[in-house]
């Protein structure tokens, strides 16, 4: 459903361009509903990737920030929770009601969290002038720095 | 437990870095939005990860009858809050859930202490290893978890359901010590067996007056004692027939166990071979500690599979004394297995064998060359039956849907009726 939401925001753009992207985050949709279907978890990254694709592909020839983008960025998470909750979850195990309301109840707060983020991170782009090269620079050790926390954290 | 990242992890962690890269090279700062919900996830999981810290313990009942229900309780204590567990127990075949979840996830608060309880029915003689017991603790975003499994587990003994029998195979020879048997010599005992003149040292109560008067001198009455005997159980685990549900081995064992528990209400001394790919024994023994011995011994019987030839020569002498009775039971699917029935006979044994039959689990082909062979087998069987009557053994055909004392009625016939055979 949320992804087909991004689909359908996609496509609103009512241009070639923006039709395009539509494609590309439909295709991304029926991904990953055929990954949910066919139990593949390996399906969810290139669904959320073919998705989120197709939003930018879509906002090409717009050059102003998107303000919903912080909300396309938490539609794509959730959609990955679900589906990854959808795949994971068997049948034969009875899960008890504490459980499930726990596990609802982080996702919600990751979402709205990633959302607020999101939202913080469109609003900064928004409101800053031409970065110039130095700043440029900065941004890219920063996304370099963080992957390599990431990848360090999880070793 | 063993710890490990879940896929999800080095997915979102790929799409945030692939994100950010896009981002710098397009210069799109909505990339940016897309991809900071990932990292955020990211972030909070490895912030919020922590090592599941709960205690499992599993206790069950740990004996009971085939068709019993028992208790398994799955005892957790937490010291930390466990978001998600996941608990499957694994069952043996022989036990089946009645009540309660074979697999489900709960979660486990601080400090909190849980019981799981499974209500499991046995459907199936024999000593049942529970378990193990697999674990699987989930992170608070399922970034992380941790797999374990119990690896003590108990072992349910299920004992096999027993028919009441009314009477039961007598040996030809009695032993030495009391028992209920009328032995055949006579001695001290209470069943009269003669009268013969009085000599010196016998008894004034065993004056038998009414002859003594009629006679003109003393008789004396002779009496047969009462004596116990020693019976051999005898169970041939070379092959079995089996259906979906039972078998001959399941069928042998619940007859086993019927007649040794007969046989020590008689205060007899019994014994088992488990004659097979693996051979076991037990020496004759009295009471109802051999019984329970016996039974024991009896749950860890199975068919083994195995190409060594074998006789009774490999059965400890101690464990067959000269005059016992063995009761076979036995499927006579093994020519082993029937040729040491024929050489504990030339040996002079009191032999008897309940030939547990296979036919019923054998359906008979509808037709065509596969439904005569099966009429040919079915006549092989009864040819194998009277070659062993025709040495001397007692054989009676017993089938699951007839009661075992049927099969023992007709041994006891045979064994009434039967000329003595010398082999």
């Amino acid at each position: 459903m949320t992804l087909a939401g991004v689909t359908a925001y996609a496509l609103s753009g009512a241009d070639t361009v923006g039709f395009a992207g539509g494609a590309v985050a439909g295709v991304g949709a029926v991904a990953l509903v055929a990954g949910i279907v066919l139990r593949l978890p390996f399906a969810i990254p290139w669904a959320v990737l073919l998705a989120g694709s197709g939003y930018v592909v879509a906002r090409v020839h717009h050059s102003v920030a998107d303000g919903w983008a912080a909300i396309v960025g938490a539609a794509l998470l959730l959609a990955a929770e679900l589906a990854a909750w959808s795949i994971a979850s068997d049948g034969r195990i009875r899960e008890e009601r504490a459980v499930v309301f726990r596990q609802s109840a982080a996702v919600a707060a990751l979402v709205a969290g990633a959302a607020l983020v999101s939202f913080l991170l469109v609003g900064a782009a928004a409101v800053s002038a031409t970065a110039g090269l130095v700043l440029t620079g900065l941004g890219v050790a920063a996304s370099v720095g963080a992957v390599a926390v990431i990848l360090r954290l999880v070793r | 437990m063993t710890r490990r990242a879940t896929p999800k992890l080095g997915a979102y962690a790929a799409l945030s870095g692939f994100g950010l890269v896009a981002a710098l090279v397009l210069g799109r700062p909505e990339i940016v939005a897309l991809t900071a919900p990932f990292l955020l996830a990211v972030g909070a999981g490895l912030a919020l990860r922590a090592v599941p810290r709960f205690t499992a313990e599993i206790a069950a009942d740990e004996r009971g009858v085939e068709g019993d229900e028992l208790g398994v309780r799955i005892i957790f204590a937490a010291s930390a809050t466990v978001d998600r567990l996941d608990v499957f127990v694994r069952l043996p075949s022989g036990l089946d859930v009645v009540d309660g979840e074979q697999a489900r996830s709960l979660r486990l608060a601080r400090g909190e202490q849980r019981e799981v309880e499974l209500t499991l029915r046995a459907s199936r003689w024999g000593a049942h290893r529970l378990g193990p017991v697999y674990l699987r603790a989930h992170d608070p975003f399922g970034l992380f978890v941790s797999e374990g499994m119990l690896a003590r587990t108990p072992e349910i003994r299920v004992y096999p359901r027993e028919d009441t029998l009314r009477r039961i195979l007598q040996p030809r020879d009695t032993q030495l010590f009391t028992g209920n048997e009328v032995a055949r010599r006579k001695g001290e005992g209470i069943e009269f067996a003669d009268m013969r003149p009085w000599a010196p040292g016998d008894p004034l109560k065993r004056v038998n007056w009414r002859a003594t008067a009629r006679r003109g001198e003393l008789w004396v009455n002779e009496s047969h004692p009462e004596r116990n005997t020693d019976v051999i159980l005898f169970v041939d685990s070379f092959a079995e027939a089996r259906g979906r549900d039972a078998g001959t081995l399941d069928l042998a064992v619940r007859a086993t166990a019927a007649l040794a528990d007969a046989y020590v209400a008689r205060r007899d001394r019994i014994g088992l071979i488990s004659f097979g790919g693996i051979l076991r024994w037990l020496e004759p023994g009295l009471g109802t500690v051999q019984l329970y011995r016996v039974v024991d011994a009896l749950l860890d019987t199975q068919i083994i599979l195995s190409y060594y030839w074998t006789g009774i020569d490999v059965i400890p002498r101690r464990t067959l004394p000269p005059s016992a009775l063995v009761i076979a039971l036995s499927p006579l699917l093994d020519g082993r297995s029937v040729d040491a029935l024929i050489d504990l006979r030339a040996r002079g044994y009191d032999l008897c064998v309940i030939d547990v039959s296979p036919v019923p689990f054998a359906q008979r082909p509808d037709s065509g060359i596969d439904a005569v062979a099966y009429d040919i087998w079915v006549l092989r069987r009864d040819a194998l039956r009277h070659r062993l009557q025709r040495a001397g053994i007692a054989v009676a055909e017993w089938r699951e849907e007839a009661p075992l004392q049927a099969a023992i009625e007709e041994v006891r016939a045979f064994r009434r009726h039967a000329p003595v055979t010398r082999v």
